[in-house]
Formats: structure tokens, C-alpha cells, sequence
């Protein structure tokens, strides 16, 4: 009996391999080669949430391209993958989705490591890579290449200048402390939010730098020491996902968000949020910062997409969505002004090109392939419309939150 | 350090190695009596923690909801851990200990696959139970009161485990049976019933765990891999086997990161290696554990 | 009863084995031709994690000390390479020769230590240094790109078509899994076996057990140290992760997977694993969990790996039958 299930095991193995070849079925011959676009992002684990969001996103925009006749007759087609959060599988991905899937463009990822990993990749390879969500400024700075853009905000606004205009023009703490993951995420936000904020408050001070390990849910001890440190202010520097809402919950047990300010910039974002409801622990009163404020945005195509990102996976849109969305349709629109799929006619038009955003059009920095998303800020709070606690009296911060080409020929040197 | 700064370094620290304590407790007698390394126990703590969030959310319109997860779901956790002990674990007893490492990897993927397939990949959230959703000023410093629960609940179960292994009936046998499986087992004791039952135990601890963390933190794929490493260490430091030493290491490690904070907060993430090698070198025993 | 055969065992098995080896080297010298990039692609990863499993297995299963922690060593032959590539813009051959010598070093400072204890202690130990190296390089920003890791390395020219490259690597793979053969094979590598079998016996007759151990956790880790040198240049990047303990499950599990006993078990199972992770994570999003009950059912049914079983099964054929 044992034997023959070895046997079975073994034969079943061979057949799984001898049917390799046989895996990728020829393309129907009939209708045009499609325009294949390769997405790598997230799709298991904890930061899983944001990847499946990303490609719901995508799917809504290769849906409607296609339903309208797609790009120059030719049909949108996208190859999913899973970088499992790291940046080794993600260049084995990208590697195979070039040489083996031959797709024309790559998009996606969360992660700044895979990020930089697939740009590096994509120089030699000759492929354009747009990010929809990695953060890391040296994507589009020290470590750019012409073939990478970055649809999205990056670090510096989101994690750092933003926060700090937005404290400047509200209150203005003169003691603040940090609490931030220990990686490069971390630091490089906190530096670029100093940064901002003496130049707009020189005589404010951060008294102590407090660092977590990357992924820590328990916060507890970093939150005494916060407690009785005598600061007015704590700003988070890229704590977000998971250890945001855990740190959330320790802090409101502790009464922290009555005892000071807090800049809480991911605490915007209404992914994280969407399951806290009316009476649980949640960033009372902190100063964030927002992507995709939905709620906000008075247009029938936003309300549109919100719906059908709903009806496709169960929960709002994330800002990964919303640009992912906007890549595609960048792509489709780069595409038909060059009339063919020529990798470095289309970095040519698509650098400078305006975007079509749900708040209008965006402009697509040809210096450095960043787009001047903007990002939002508020005080978080209930507010009676809807179930989520969400930045209210949302104000814009756009194109002054980022790096100026100046700042970033400098980083470049 | 002011004193209101060092009591609650030091309440931080203990409330953060009670829950270590729960899960590291179950991996150390499970070590110490069915001689298994049992990876797949923080997988047992995230299922622990997705059951919970499970029945809080189920019945949400029930009153003292969370406290009939907590009777709950460690039941459901030690009824898993008896399916896994009798349908795979029995047929590996006694094997190289490569085999064991590897099973167990094995039952991680599965379960953390599970879970995802069942509850999904965001981020799930369960209140703090009332009466404890509240803080308790000890001199000038606020703590939350559901802290203390937790190390109220890791010293209530620590004492309960020392006498319930200690100073029953039941405990001799478990202690028979650690100290020499043949002789227990020619005495008539049903040694695999005895082995199912400690396995059970240690997952129901496990289980206790995880239902007792999302109060305060969060509900998500990943804490399986991210607990089990610390499990380790602790259960290194303190002594496979040993429940006290469980204890010691629970408390040792918490006060480590908690106070690391303030000494090298670059080198914590390593604080809890360095030990660990150290007593490995020093005295492989652990610091209670019992010779091999 | 002894069975009196006409011809001994091992002569046939030998001649057969001979062919066998050669058609393979044949195939793989001419593979180029017949495959396309990204299956070559495939299979430079094959071999490189062939190299990596069939130097875990030397101290596995030849020796029998279960580590936890082969990943650590493999990282730092990949770090060692890129940090010479980038940061010192060396050579390539210094670069990549530097790096099975640092592993040595680190490996006999590791090991060192390691072997002080047994069983479950060593394998503990092995599993907290491997952690210890990744938070070095987790942590080490400036020297080694933290979480980052490093990106885009120079490599020469050569390498750029995908021929060369593979080329390269099945004459640095094939060189040192060579060397492997010659070393389990050589007296010395009798002696781990021994060691591996009675620990206490072999101590008996004079052997100096821990200078033994010592040394194939040495040997083990300098082709780690290559194999983590191949990959980093092959593929222009180094991660932490590369060092984390999940690469060792990997690894332990490729081991597995082929046969623990048989030299061509990591081998083979290395190709096996590899292969099978790359068609299956592409059809499904529940890998994991594929992968975690083909590990569990292993353990349970297949413990000597598909090698072992093979083996079985073509020794029960040539079995003449007991005399009654």
C-alpha cells in the first residue's frame, strides 16, 4: 500500500513536470496579439490587502479599454504575479513575465525593495516599469533610470513634507517626538518631515527618535516611554498596515491621543481603517494624510470606480487602485499619440504627459517620472455620513510636497 | 528615568512577556515531553487570534462577547492540535529531528494558507472587552487596565500549570511519562493518550494566546512566522521543558526590549539571539531546564 | 543464504550510472540549443540551488548534523560579491573568489561554536547565528543596502547573454559539485559517514569528532558561499532575505525532497522543487498551501526522497529471489 502511493506520488510529480511544456498554450491565431501587461504586486500575507486592491483597479480600466475596442484595435491583457513581499521573488517574476509571458509593460508593486530590484532589471531589459505604490523617493531620485515612473505620491510628500506643511499651517508644536519601523522607509521620512518642518518652525525640536523592528504589532514599551516624555507632539514615521492599527489601539488605551497632538500620516488612508467602527479605538483627532480621499471627491467616474472596485472584491478602493487605473489609461493614452508599442517613443511622450485623475488632469514630471499626485490632509474624525473614521475639511497639498528638480539634480550627484 | 518612566517600562515589559509566556510555555512542554519542535506553533496562536475575531464578530450583539471567545476559541485550537497529533504527528515520534522541523514547516504553510482562504488577507480588529477598556493611574502614570489583565491572566496560568503539572494526578503521569517513555508506559500508562493530551494543552495555551492578543493589536496573516522565532528564544533561554523557565525567559526577553529601547534600540532586534547563544554556549540546559 | 550472482552488483551499477551521468552532462552542455531563454533562465537557478542543497547535505546528510541555518552562510557569499562589485568596483574574478573564502571564515567562527553542542542545541545555535546575519545585513544600511539590498551590480560584459552566463555556471557548479563527489567519497568523507552512524564509536577509535564536524561545516559553508556568489551575479542583486531562515527551509527541503542519503538527491531534488514552483505559483495563488502538504506527505510517506525511492525500488527488481 505504501509503495503504491510512493509509486503514485512519483508518477504525479513526473506528470506535473512533463506537462511544463505543455503549460503555456499558443495565442489564438485569429485576433491581433494582445498589448500584455505584467502586474506584480502583494497578493499573500499581510500586506496582501493592497495588492489585491491594485489589481482590482487595473482589471476595472483593462475592462473598460477593452469593452471600447482597446488600444489601436489591439486587446488589453494582464499577467498577474506574487512577489510574496520580496524583492527576490519579485525580479524572478518580472524576469520570467519578460522572457517567458513577453509582456510589454510591467506595473505594481508595494514594496520599495522589489521596487528597486524590478527598476534595475527593466534598464537593462528595455521595458517601461510603472510603480503604482512603493514609496521610496530613490526610485524616482538617486536610483532613476529613464524606464521607471512612479503614479502615485512618493515618501517625501506623503511621509514628510506634507505632515509638515499641514502642521505648520495648524499647530505648530515646538517638542515633537518620533516613533518610526526601523528601515529605510522610516528614516528617510522622518529626515525629509524635519527637514520641512524647521524650515517652516526653526525653533521646534525633536526631542528623541524612537524606532520599532519592521512588522512589530506591540508597541507598548516605545508608548510609555512617548507618554512621559514630556513631548507635545509625536509624529509616526512609516508606521502603517497592521502595526499602524495595533499601535493605534495601545495608544488610545493609554490615552494618548488626549494627552497630545498626533501626526499620524498613514492614519488617512481608509483601508486600514474601514472595519473600526463608532465606539473602537481609532486616531482621535490625529493630523493625516489621505491618497484617495473617495468620500470626498464629487465625481460621477470616482463613484463609479468605488462601486465596481466594491462589487469585484468586497471592500472601497485603496489609492493603489485608484492608481493603477490611472497608469493603464496613461499607457492606452501614450500608446495611441505614438500609434505603435515602442518602448522609447513612449517614455518621450509619457514623460510630461497630463494624467486623467478623478480630480483632473496631473501632470507626469518629465525630470523624473513622478507624477505630482496630491495628497490630502485632515483632522480624523467620525463624522455622521459614514462609518469609517476618515480626515475631515480636507485640504490639497500638491506639486510643493515633492522634491524640486533642483533638490533631486542634487540627490543625483 | 523618572519613576513613572521606569514602572512603565517595567508593566510594559511583563504584560508583553506574559503573552510570550503563553505561547512559549506550550512549545517548551511540548518539547519537554513529546520531544517534538513544534513550528507550526505560532500558527496555532494566529488561528487562536482569526477564532476570536471569528466569534466577536459572529455574535457581536452578544454581551461579553469577548469572554465567550475566550472560552471558545483555545478550545478550538486544543481540538486542532489533538486532530494534528493523532493524524500526523504520531507517525514521526522517535525520528530524526529533521523530519520533525520539516512537518512542522509544513503545517505553517498550510495553516497560514487556511486562514487566509477562510478570513481573508486585511486586517481584523476585536474591542477591548469591558470592564477592562479603561486606564488605572499608578502615581503619575496612566496604563491601561487590559495590561494588567494580561499579567494577571500569564501569572494566573503559570500558577495553574505549576500545580496542575506539579501536584496532581494527572500531572505525575505527564511527568512520568516525560522522564522515561518506556518505564511509564510498562507501568500501563497510556502513553499516547498522554502524548495527545500534553499536545493538546500546549495548544490550547497557544490558542489562549492568541485570542487574548487582538484586544490590543491586530488580527493578521504573518504573526505566525514573526512569533515562533521569539518562542524560540525564550524557550532556549528559560529551558525546554521547563514551565518556570518559560516564565523566567518570557520576562527576561520582554525586559529586554522593553529597556533596550532605551540602552541600544539598533541592536534589540539582535538583544534576544545574543542571549540565546549565550545560554546555548554557556549552559544548553537553559536556566531551568532539566539535563539531557 | 548468500545469493551467488553471476556478475557483482556494483560493476553493472556502476557502468549504468556512468551512462547515465554522461547523458546528462551531454544534455546540459548541448541545452542551450534546445531551450529557450527563459527556461535557461530556469535552470541556472536549478543549478546554482543544486550547488547550495548538495552543500547543506554534506554536513546533513553525510554527516549528520542538522543546521537551520545554511542560508546565513549562503548570504554572505552573495553579499561579500556584491558589496566587492559595488561598493569597491573589483574585478569579478577576486570579487566572486573572495567569497567562498569570507563564508570559510565565517563559517569556522560559526561552526566553531556550533559544534560545541548536539542535536536539537547545534541546530538551535545554527538557526540563531543565521538570524544574527540577517540582521547584520537588515540592519547595516550603509554597507549593505539594508532592507534595500543591492541593486543593479556591475557585472562584466560577458555575462550578458544568457548563454555565457549559463555556461559559467555549469562549469563553477559542475567543477564543485565534483569536488563534493571527491570529498565523500575520500577517506575523510567515510569518516563523517561514520560519525553520522556512531558518533561514539568512531570517538573511540581515535578520531577527533569535533575537529571532523568542524571541518564539513567549514567545507559546507565555502560552497555555500559559491553557490551565494553564483546567484548574486546571475542575478545583479542581493537581499537579507537571502540569509532568512525560510531560504533554509528551502534549502532543507530540496534535500529532502531528493534524498537525504544519496548524493544525487539534492540534485535532483533541487530541480524538482524548482520546477515545481515555478509552474505551479503560476496557476495558482495558493502555492503555500500546495507546497505544505507535498512537504507534510513527504515526511509521512517518502521520507528518503524521490532519489531513495527510486533507488528502492530498481535494487528490489535486481534482487534474485531467497532460496526457500
Amino acid at each position: 500500500m505504501r509503495s503504491l502511493v510512493k509509486t503514485v506520488i512519483v508518477l504525479g510529480l513526473g506528470f506535473v513536470l512533463a506537462g511544463i511544456p505543455c503549460a503555456n498554450p499558443a495565442p489564438a491565431a485569429s485576433k491581433e496579439k494582445p498589448i500584455k501587461i505584467g502586474f506584480i504586486h502583494t497578493m499573500s500575507g499581510a500586506m496582501s490587502m493592497y495588492g489585491i486592491s491594485s489589481e482590482a483597479g487595473a482589471k476595472i480600466a483593462v475592462k473598460e479599454i477593452n469593452a471600447a475596442g482597446g488600444v489601436l484595435g489591439r486587446e488589453l491583457e494582464l499577467i498577474t504575479r506574487d512577489d510574496k513581499l520580496s524583492a527576490e521573488t519579485g525580479l524572478r517574476e518580472a524576469k520570467d513575465l519578460v522572457l517567458t509571458e513577453e509582456v510589454d509593460f510591467l506595473t505594481g508593486t508595494i514594496s520599495s525593495a522589489v521596487a528597486l530590484a524590478i527598476s534595475s532589471y527593466v534598464e537593462k531589459e528595455k521595458k517601461i516599469f510603472i510603480v503604482n505604490i512603493s514609496q521610496s523617493s530613490q526610485i524616482t531620485e538617486e536610483k532613476w533610470n529613464p524606464y521607471v515612473f512612479r503614479i502615485n505620491t512618493n515618501a517625501v510628500p506623503y511621509w514628510g513634507y506634507a505632515p509638515a506643511i499641514a502642521l505648520g499651517k495648524t499647530w505648530k508644536p515646538k517638542k515633537i517626538i518620533s516613533l518610526g519601523f526601523d528601515y529605510e522607509c522610516g528614516k528617510n521620512s522622518l529626515a525629509a518631515f524635519k527637514e520641512k518642518y524647521l524650515e517652516l518652525v526653526p525653533d521646534a525640536q525633536i526631542i528623541d527618535e524612537l524606532w520599532a523592528p519592521l512588522g512589530t504589532t506591540d508597541f507598548t514599551a516605545h508608548i510609555a516611554k512617548i507618554a512621559n516624555s514630556g513631548a507635545e507632539a509625536l509624529f509616526l514615521a512609516c508606521v502603517y498596515g497592521g502595526g499602524e492599527i495595533a499601535f493605534t489601539k495601545q495608544a488610545f488605551a493609554f490615552g494618548l491621543y488626549d494627552k497630545m497632538k498626533m501626526i499620524q500620516p498613514c492614519a488617512g488612508d481608509v483601508e486600514t481603517w474601514s472595519d473600526v467602527k463608532q465606539g473602537d479605538p481609532y486616531p482621535k483627532g490625529a493630523l493625516a494624510t489621505c491618497r484617495y480621499p473617495f468620500w470626498a471627491i464629487d465625481n460621477p467616474k470616482s463613484k463609479a470606480f468605488v462601486e465596481e472596485h466594491k462589487k469585484m472584491v468586497g471592500f472601497s478602493p485603496s489609492y493603489g487602485a485608484m492608481n493603477e487605473y490611472v497608469a493603464i489609461y496613461a499607457l492606452k493614452k501614450a500608446i495611441e499619440k505614438v500609434g505603435a508599442v515602442d518602448t522609447e517613443k513612449l517614455i518621450k511622450t509619457l514623460a510630461g504627459i497630463e494624467l486623467d485623475t478623478f480630480v483632473g488632469p496631473v501632470l507626469l514630471r518629465a525630470y523624473d517620472h513622478q507624477a505630482m499626485m496630491p495628497n490630502w490632509y485632515g483632522i480624523i474624525e467620525f463624522t455622521p455620513d459614514l462609518p469609517f473614521p476618515h480626515i475631515t475639511n480636507p485640504q490639497i497639498i500638491g506639486e510643493e510636497g515633492y522634491h524640486t528638480i533642483e533638490q533631486i539634480k542634487n540627490l543625483r550627484k | 528615568m523618572t519613576l513613572e518612566a521606569a514602572l512603565g517600562q517595567v508593566l510594559s515589559g511583563i504584560s508583553l512577556g506574559m503573552v510570550w509566556f503563553l505561547i512559549a510555555a506550550g512549545l517548551s512542554i511540548i518539547f519537554g515531553t513529546l520531544k517534538i519542535l513544534n513550528l507550526a506553533h505560532g500558527s496555532i496562536y494566529m488561528l487562536g487570534g482569526f477564532l476570536c475575531y471569528q466569534v466577536t464578530s459572529a455574535f457581536s450583539h452578544v454581551p461579553g462577547v469577548f469572554w465567550l471567545a475566550l472560552l471558545v476559541a483555545p478550545l478550538v485550537t486544543a481540538l486542532v492540535g489533538g486532530c494534528i497529533e493523532i493524524l500526523l504527528l504520531r507517525r514521526i515520534y522517535g525520528l530524526d529531528m529533521i523530519y520533525q522541523y520539516l512537518l512542522t514547516f509544513g503545517l505553517i504553510l498550510i495553516v497560514g494558507e487556511v486562514c487566509k482562504i477562510i478570513w481573508g488577507a486585511g486586517y481584523n480588529t476585536v474591542a477591548v472587552p469591558w470592564p477592562l477598556n479603561d486606564t488605572v493611574n499608578l502615581f503619575a502614570l496612566s496604563f491601561p487596565k487590559y495590561n494588567l489583565f494580561l499579567i494577571g491572566m500569564g501569572v494566573l496560568v503559570f500558577v495553574g500549570l505549576r500545580a496542575l503539572i506539579g501536584a496532581t494526578s494527572l500531572g505525575a503521569v505527564v511527568r512520568a511519562v516525560t522522564h522515561n517513555r518506556e518505564i511509564a508506559g510498562a507501568l500501563g500508562i497510556n502513553v499516547p493518550r498522554v502524548y495527545t493530551g500534553v499536545f493538546m494543552l500546549g495548544c490550547w495555551l497557544a490558542g489562549l494566546a492568541g485570542t487574548l492578543t487582538p484586544p490590543m493589536s491586530v488580527v493578521a496573516l504573518g504573526a505566525d512566522v514573526s512569533v515562533i522565532i521569539d518562542c524560540f528564544i525564550i524557550v532556549v533561554i528559560g529551558g525546554l521543558g521547563s514551565i518556570s523557565g518559560a516564565f523566567l525567559g518570557s520576562i527576561i526577553l520582554g525586559f529586554t526590549t522593553a529597556f533596550g529601547l532605551y540602552i541600544i534600540p539598533k541592536l534589540a532586534v539582535a538583544f534576544g539571539f545574543i542571549l540565546m547563544i549565550i545560554v546555548l554556549i554557556i549552559r544548553p540546559r537553559g536556566l531551568m531546564g532539566v539535563s539531557d | 543464504m548468500a545469493e551467488i550472482r553471476a556478475k557483482p552488483p556494483w560493476l553493472h551499477a556502476r557502468a549504468l550510472r556512468s551512462v547515465l551521468i554522461s547523458i546528462i552532462f551531454a544534455s546540459l552542455i548541448a541545452l542551450p540549443a534546445l531551450i529557450g531563454k527563459s527556461w535557461l533562465n530556469i535552470t541556472i537557478e536549478i543549478l546554482i540551488m543544486a550547488l547550495a542543497a548538495c552543500s547543506l547535505n554534506l554536513m546533513l546528510g553525510y554527516t549528520g548534523l542538522v543546521s537551520f541555518g545554511p542560508a546565513g552562510l549562503y548570504a554572505v557569499g552573495a553579499y561579500t560579491t556584491a558589496i566587492l562589485l559595488t561598493r569597491f568596483k573589483m574585478n569579478i574574478v577576486p570579487a566572486m573568489i573572495a567569497a567562498p573564502i569570507m563564508a570559510a571564515i565565517v563559517g569556522w567562527a560559526v561552526g566553531w561554536v556550533c559544534v560545541r553542542r548536539t542535536k536539537v542545541y547545534f541546530a538551535l545555535l545554527t538557526l540563531a547565528f543565521s538570524q544574527i546575519i540577517w540582521t547584520i545585513i537588515f540592519e547595516w544600511y550603509a554597507v549593505t543596502g539594508g532592507d534595500n539590498g543591492i541593486v543593479s551590480i556591475p557585472t562584466p560584459e560577458f555575462f550578458f547573454p544568457i548563454v555565457n552566463s549559463y555556461y559559467f555556471c555549469l562549469a563553477v557548479v559542475g567543477c564543485c559539485i565534483f569536488a563534493l563527489w571527491r570529498i565523500v567519497n575520500s577517506p575523510f568523507g567515510r569518516t563523517l559517514q561514520a560519525i553520522r552512524e556512531n558518533p561514539g564509536r568512531v570517538e573511540f577509535i581515535g578520531v577527533n569528532l569535533k575537529r571532523y564536524q568542524l571541518a564539513a561545516f567549514i567545507l559546507s559553508s565555502i560552497f555555500l558561499g559559491i553557490a551565494g556568489s553564483l546567484y548574486c551575479v546571475f542575478s545583479g542583486s542581493a537581499f537579507p532575505d537571502f540569509a532568512h531562515w525560510t531560504k533554509s527551509t528551502d534549502m532543507l527541503v530540496m534535500c529532502l525532497l531528493g534524498g537525504l542519503y544519496r548524493f544525487s538527491g539534492p540534485l535532483v531534488g533541487s530541480a524538482v522543487y524548482t520546477m515545481l514552483a515555478k509552474t505551479l505559483s503560476k496557476h495558482t495563488m495558493h502555492w503555500n498551501l500546495i507546497l505544505g502538504v507535498t512537504v507534510v506527505l513527504l515526511v509521512l510517506l517518502m521520507r528518503n526522497g524521490v532519489m531513495g525511492f527510486l533507488s528502492e525500488r530498481l535494487s528490489r527488481k535486481k534482487q534474485a529471489r531467497p532460496c526457500a
